[in-house]
């Protein structure tokens, strides 16, 4: 039955979370220098005393076992530190930045498909036609271009040159907006703000761009290749043959099977729009988690990032589990 | 025996695919005529041009294949000359197709059911005057359909079945669902291209069964493509052989088994291993087919002909008469060779 | 070339390996060939060498420092916009020192980095993926799931993450990228050794009497090598790509020492006014990952299908 393969597949999920917060617990071990100097950021001179105090309070007096212990229960209800630096707890810090990451990430995601999927299709079914060479060769491009430079060029011809669009944050500092979800162009619409979504959907036009090019590249080209392998295959033969129309036999038969393997494709993309979300956020002045975790490193903020690459390596946990499973489900041939 | 008009005729229809050592000269010169309710069999080795043929008749020839010559008429009409929309109204309806590997052939995303009402839906039957809304009207009408389609073909508990997949299927099964597909919109004409060579013998049997039945029961006609000659006398009522892209022989079972004139035809059945048999050895007919992308303009088994004349490569050989329905390609047989 | 029936089977490392010379000799002849008859992936390796000899012979290349600069000359367009000066082609940056001759010797880093970082992939991914197909047992299970840990973290994230606590540098940067890319080539050559034990000349190599270490340096290892090098000259454009992005965060290489990544985080702030400062650096990246790319899919349509026919 499915639901138990599904079931299966979330119970694996779990011992790699774990898995995962221990690694990022050894990250900070490996730091060279004093750990209480590092739990406070390097922030300050401390007395004898203080440092002996608050090494108790790190509870690193205890054994390795005992401390990656506290580590694990205190991540699991929901304690990740406190970072020193900004004093704030870890968890909050990354709540108040999560939606600008979120609505970035999503806009790529949505630029990318837009972008990749009629490409794919297309160019599958004019193959080696103007159209498929000269995509194939933008997917390409899209590829091989590091992201932060591409935001730049974008910022240097939309905004510097053309002032068409904006180079930075979210909003223009004029504008008006009641936050609900933290989306701001969900949040412009919940509360009919016209002005906020122009606003909000134009400073989110290059961030989105940037950051979904890689990916549409590659999908664009995964699903071309699935679509031409699906394209020649006998099943196709006959749906011609019962009098299907072009539209219905690639469409309908041919990239329902073409998609199946571009989902998990797509799956694993998102783990590059998480890691890049990082430079592009750095690159748009966008104040979500990467900044925030790139600031974090400067500022020695070891808590704080400790904090955010489990939530960012546990996020694409429950991604690839969430692509697993759609792809379960879309596959009639897995049943046991 | 024939009515005054044949359902299906092919003349001289020429099928090429360029590929990068040449023109492939798939089907030449191929002529044929089927009539109503009637069953052809199309025999050769594999790469003859027989499935090639069936393709073209329903213009399924993929770039950059294409068909470069003839008529294929059907009713009278030439499909070679209809609109991609006409031919596509044939296609399934009126002319159906069933191919060799039927698991290959269904569609592994989609439940057998839903391929079988899909036959229907394309063609638009049971839509008539339907509202389009509530449309669960018109789908359970399909669904109604599609399983007294599978329970006539032959696969039991239809109504389970229809939820459930190809791969599901066994391969009878899945042959049995092909030929549902088929005959959805009650088609008078059904192609089949070795429709039973990946299925075990015991599977064949029952599957030719089935298509004798349709054959009696819907009169539908019948063109059968085999490599198996065997097979062919046993269900067919006429029969084709083909070599090399053209056909050298034809006429009815009893004419072509009995009294084989073509040396080719004469060399395929004594190849046949029978059990009955007092021969004791079987014989091959020497030499290989020849490379379909260089084929000499007279006639295409000369080289391993046991009879052939200077003549025979030559230049085309005509299809003669030697007895009423039989004709042959063949300069020697038909006394014509000087 | 006679294969004697004498020849003792120790040998076994030797002669393998010269015949496979020759062999390999022969296919690079034809691999040279279908590079011919390929113009664009051939155009791809040129650029690729092209740059590699840039960075080895930056100094004798180049005509000023790439350290040094005039503030006099801060900020000079490129040579074909009003005032600039061909001796400085591609303009100057905010410390006045000639873009081009900096570019060329970014090069040097991205490359060395990249070619480390892959090489040390390669070398680590392939060894113990080769071991754990092979004996397969405890230490398949616990490298297995060791990596599909590391699996679990976006790579750049992981890099972050590393760079983070190691703190920036060439060395650093190289072990953190590596650590992340051991992991595919790990798989891919367990896959492969997966594949290649069940057939039968591992059992005839097992029956003539060859140790296990002998026949897999000998004799599977070969056959792999083929799909790890087509992975490796893919992977390449993507580890310069990523120690060029770590350099842009600043968390790479540092200033002076220049690196693409850092170039174009510094002309950022300068993009109304001197656009140059940014793009050429990261033209330069864009450039030599294509070129890379290209010739590694060239490579792998080339090599893939005569993988299938070995």
């Amino acid at each position: 039955m499915k639901v138990v393969k599904i079931l299966e597949r979330v119970l694996t999920t779990i011992p790699i979370m774990f898995g995962v917060a221990i690694i990022v617990f050894f990250f900070v071990r490996l730091t060279p220098g004093d750990p209480v100097d590092i739990m406070l950021g390097r922030s300050g001179a401390v007395t004898a005393e203080e440092l002996d105090q608050l090494r108790h309070q790190f509870r690193l007096d205890k054994p390795l076992e005992v401390q990656l212990w506290y580590f694990l229960s205190d991540a699991v209800r929901g304690n990740l530190g406190y970072s020193y630096v900004r004093n704030k707890s870890v968890v909050d810090l990354i709540a108040e930045r999560l939606p600008a990451t979120i609505e970035m990430t999503l806009g790529a995601l949505l630029v990318s498909l837009i972008i990749a999927l009629p490409i794919g299709i297309f160019s599958a079914v004019r193959q080696n036609s103007l159209l498929d060479r000269s995509s194939m060769a933008g997917a390409f491009l899209g590829i091989s271009m590091p992201s932060f430079w591409l935001g730049i060029i974008l910022i240097l011809i939309f905004a510097v040159r053309l002032h068409w669009l904006p180079a930075q944050s979210r909003l223009s500092y004029d504008v008006q907006l009641r936050e609900v979800t933290g989306l701001y162009v969900l949040d412009s619409l919940l509360t009919r703000n016209m002005p906020a979504l122009v606003d909000s959907l134009k400073h989110l036009v290059l961030p989105s761009i940037t950051l979904g090019a890689g990916v549409a590249g590659i999908v664009a080209r995964v699903l071309r290749s699935s679509m031409l392998e699906v394209l020649r295959s006998d099943y196709i033969k006959l749906a011609r043959a019962k009098g299907a129309t072009e539209w219905q036999v690639v469409m309908k038969h041919a990239l329902r099977n073409a998609l199946i393997p571009t989902v998990t494709v797509v799956g694993l993309q998102v783990g590059v729009l998480l890691g890049g979300n990082m430079i592009v956020e750095s690159v748009f002045s966008w104040p979500g988690l990467g900044r925030l975790v790139v600031d974090a490193i400067f500022n020695r903020d070891f808590p704080l990032i400790q904090g955010s690459v489990m939530i960012y390596a546990i996020t694409f946990v429950l991604v690839n589990l969430v692509v697993d499973i759609m792809y379960t489900y879309l596959n009639p041939r897995i049943t046991l | 025996m024939s009515e005054s008009q044949p359902l299906l005729e092919l003349r001289n229809l020429e099928t090429v695919f360029p590929t990068r050592r040449g023109v492939v000269q798939a089907v030449t010169g191929v002529s044929l005529t089927l009539h109503k309710g009637e069953i052809l069999g199309i025999v050769g080795e594999s790469g003859c041009g027989k499935s090639v043929t069936l393709l073209s008749i329903l213009r399924l020839i993929s770039w950059p294949g294409r068909i470069a010559g003839g008529q294929v008429l059907f009713q009278g009409r030439d499909l070679l000359k209809l609109s991609g929309r006409e031919i596509r109204r044939i296609r399934g309806k009126d002319i159906a197709m069933v191919f060799q590997d039927p698991l290959s052939t269904l569609n592994p995303a989609f439940t057998v059911g839903e391929q079988i009402g899909e036959s229907l839906r394309i063609h638009g039957i049971l839509a008539d005057g339907r509202a389009f809304w509530p449309w669960s009207g018109r789908r359970a009408a399909e669904r109604e359909r599609a399983v007294e389609l599978m329970a006539e073909v032959g696969i039991s508990s239809p109504m389970d079945r229809y939820r459930e997949y190809p791969h599901e299927f066994s391969g009878g099964m899945q042959q049995r669902a092909l030929i549902a597909i088929a005959l959805a919109c009650e088609p008078q004409v059904l192609l089949a291209d070795e429709p039973t060579t990946s299925l075990d013998v015991t599977i064949q049997a029952q599957i030719l069964d089935l298509m004798r039945r349709i054959n009696q029961e819907h009169g539908t006609a019948i063109v059968l493509v085999t490599h198996n000659l065997d097979l062919a006398a046993e269900f067919c009522q006429r029969i084709i052989v083909m070599y090399a892209g053209r056909l050298v022989e034809m006429g009815g079972v009893d004419q072509v088994i009995e009294s084989p004139q073509h040396p080719y035809t004469r060399g395929l059945l004594a190849c046949i291993p029978r059990i009955s048999a007092r021969r004791s050895r079987i014989e091959p007919i020497p030499g290989n087919v020849p490379d379909l992308a260089d084929v000499p303009p007279g006639c295409a088994f000369a080289p391993r002909c046991p009879l052939a004349q200077s003549a025979c490569p030559a230049s085309l050989v005509p299809l003669s008469e030697v007895e009423p329905g039989h004709w042959v390609r063949c300069l020697c047989r038909t006394g014509m060779a000087r | 070339m006679a294969v004697q029936a004498t020849h003792p089977i120790k040998s076994g490392w030797y002669h393998t390996w010269t015949i496979r010379l020759r062999l390999w000799w022969r296919g690079l002849v034809e691999l040279g060939y279908e590079l011919w008859q390929r113009p664009i992936v051939l155009f791809g390796g040129i650029v690729v060498v092209a740059y590699l000899l840039a960075a080895v012979f930056a100094e004798q290349v180049t005509a000023h420092s790439p350290a040094r600069g005039s503030l006099l000359l801060r900020f000079q367009p490129p040579a074909w916009e009003a005032g600039g000066e061909w001796a400085y082609p591609l303009g100057t940056d905010d410390q006045g020192r000639d873009l081009l001759t900096r570019i060329i010797f970014g090069a040097r880093v991205s490359l060395a980095v990249g070619l480390l970082s892959v090489g040390i992939s390669v070398v680590v991914g392939t060894a113990l993926g080769a071991a754990a197909g092979y004996y397969r047992g405890w230490l398949d299970e616990i490298l297995s799931r060791f990596s599909d840990l590391l699996l679990a973290f976006p790579f750049l994230i992981f890099a972050i993450g590393v760079m983070a606590f190691l703190g920036p540098g060439f060395a650093n940067l190289i072990l953190a990228l590596a650590f992340k890319g051991w992991v595919e080539f790990f798989r891919l050559a367990r896959g492969e050794m997966l594949a290649e034990r069940t057939k039968e000349y591992v059992d005839a190599a097992r029956v003539a009497g060859l140790g296990h270490v002998s026949i897999i340096a000998s004799e599977i290892l070969p056959n792999i090598i083929q799909s790890v090098f087509v992975l490796s000259t893919l992977r390449l454009g993507s580890m310069i790509i990523m120690e060029a992005s770590l350099s842009f965060l600043g968390l790479g290489i540092q200033p002076p020492t220049p690196a693409w990544g850092s170039m174009v985080a510094v002309g950022r702030d300068y993009l109304l006014t001197a656009w140059w400062v940014s793009t050429f650096p990261g033209l330069a990246i864009l450039l030599l990952v294509m070129a890379i790319n290209v010739f590694g899919e060239g490579l792998r349509d080339i090599l893939d299908p005569r993988l299938k026919i070995e």
